[in-house]
């Protein structure tokens, strides 16, 4: 269809926005815009020459498109684009600069686990999944997508304060000479070396050794 | 070392990308992904691939911001000391060379000729994550 006349102000500040490679498409709206924009979205793979349309997000008013689907792949580089409509006019296209899913994703924390004995507690880390088109589909951990993972791990003493930080790569850490009857909170956050990728650190999860018999 | 080349490239990446204006051509992963390299074939594809950024690339990539070109020379020495350790594998006749890398290295430097001589050294220094994610992954 032929272009329409463009002079419309351009969508600002096109980016990715990526949780657990959960890849969404984000973009302000074009400046002293009110309501009634609308835009459409494109995406190419790097290094492949045609720009792609994505359908779903064809006409739309929110200023957001979820592009997880066609940006899965993590082996590969991408580019997405916006551009929007008002009135008869339209904007140029606004792209993303190069979104590498791998390096670019944020990682949630880990979900902790613990169970207490009278002097230690065990605490089990899972690292977050990789979305996945479905609840159906396959499950792929992060720990899969980054081999060199490591947990850091901190645990608190609740009645004198102390605090120990661990830093581990397998899921699994026994905390020994503990005191019996007391409260310990555990929090923890994933590391990744290379490259170099970090999560916060996890709510707080606090259990009681057993009291001595 | 690998980390080192990791953070100095994270610290310019975007500026480096921001040069390559051309979306339609990759040196290193197309037509056909690094990461379908064969295990057998990837030592000879790094020391190859070490010895094109060290000879082809890292000379070609002046930019007129003086901390982009700090974080350039930094890069360049930390590939001339991992390149150091490859060429041992190399003469210790630890990292032969298939058909399958041959044709791939081939591959690269006709991508890297289809350009000028600084759209292609910017092109292949703003693909650096590339090498570095798809090195990493099979370490």
């Amino acid at each position: 269809s032929g272009e329409l006349y463009c002079s419309l102000p351009n969508p600002r500040n096109v980016h990715f926005e990526s949780i657990n490679m959960k890849n969404v498409l984000h973009w302000s709206a074009p400046e002293g815009t009110g309501d009634g924009v609308l835009y459409k979205v494109k995406y190419s793979v790097y290094g492949v020459g045609k720009w792609i349309r994505k359908p779903e997000c064809r006409n739309i008013n929110r200023t957001w498109c979820d592009l997880s689907s066609e940006t899965s792949d993590y082996e590969e580089q991408y580019y997405a684009s916006v551009k929007a409509f008002l009135d008869g006019m339209c904007s140029e296209w606004m792209e993303t600069t190069r979104f590498n899913p791998l390096t670019d994703t944020k990682i949630d924390p880990p979900m902790v686990s613990v169970s207490s004995t009278e002097k230690s507690i065990s605490i089990t880390l899972t690292a977050p999944e990789k979305w996945k088109r479905s609840p159906e589909g396959e499950s792929i951990s992060l720990l899969q997508v980054y081999p060199g993972l490591q947990y850091n791990v901190s645990v608190l003493n609740k009645k004198t304060k102390k605090r120990w930080l661990f830093s581990i790569s397998n899921n699994t850490l026994v905390v020994p000479w503990l005191e019996p009857g007391t409260a310990y909170c555990v929090s923890a956050q994933i590391h990744v070396p290379t490259p170099l990728l970090h999560s916060v650190f996890s709510k707080e999860y606090c259990i009681a050794t057993l009291k001595d018999k | 070392s690998v980390t080192e080349i990791r953070s100095g490239f994270t610290a310019i990446k975007a500026n480096i990308q921001a040069r390559d204006p051309i979306r339609t051509l990759s040196i290193l992963s197309h037509p056909h992904s690094l990461h379908k390299v064969q295990s057998s074939d990837r030592c000879c594809i790094t020391h190859h691939l070490f010895n094109f950024y060290v000879d082809k690339v890292f000379k070609h990539c002046k930019t007129e911001d003086s901390y982009v070109n700090r974080k350039i020379s930094s890069i360049a020495n930390s590939f001339l000391s991992v390149k150091k350790k490859l060429r041992q594998c190399h003469e210790q006749n630890k990292c032969m060379c298939g058909q399958e890398s041959t044709e791939k290295f081939k591959q690269i430097l006709a991508n890297y000729k289809e350009l000028n001589v600084t759209s292609a050294a910017m092109k292949s220094l703003g693909e650096l994550d590339i090498l570095l994610d798809w090195m990493e992954k099979s370490a």
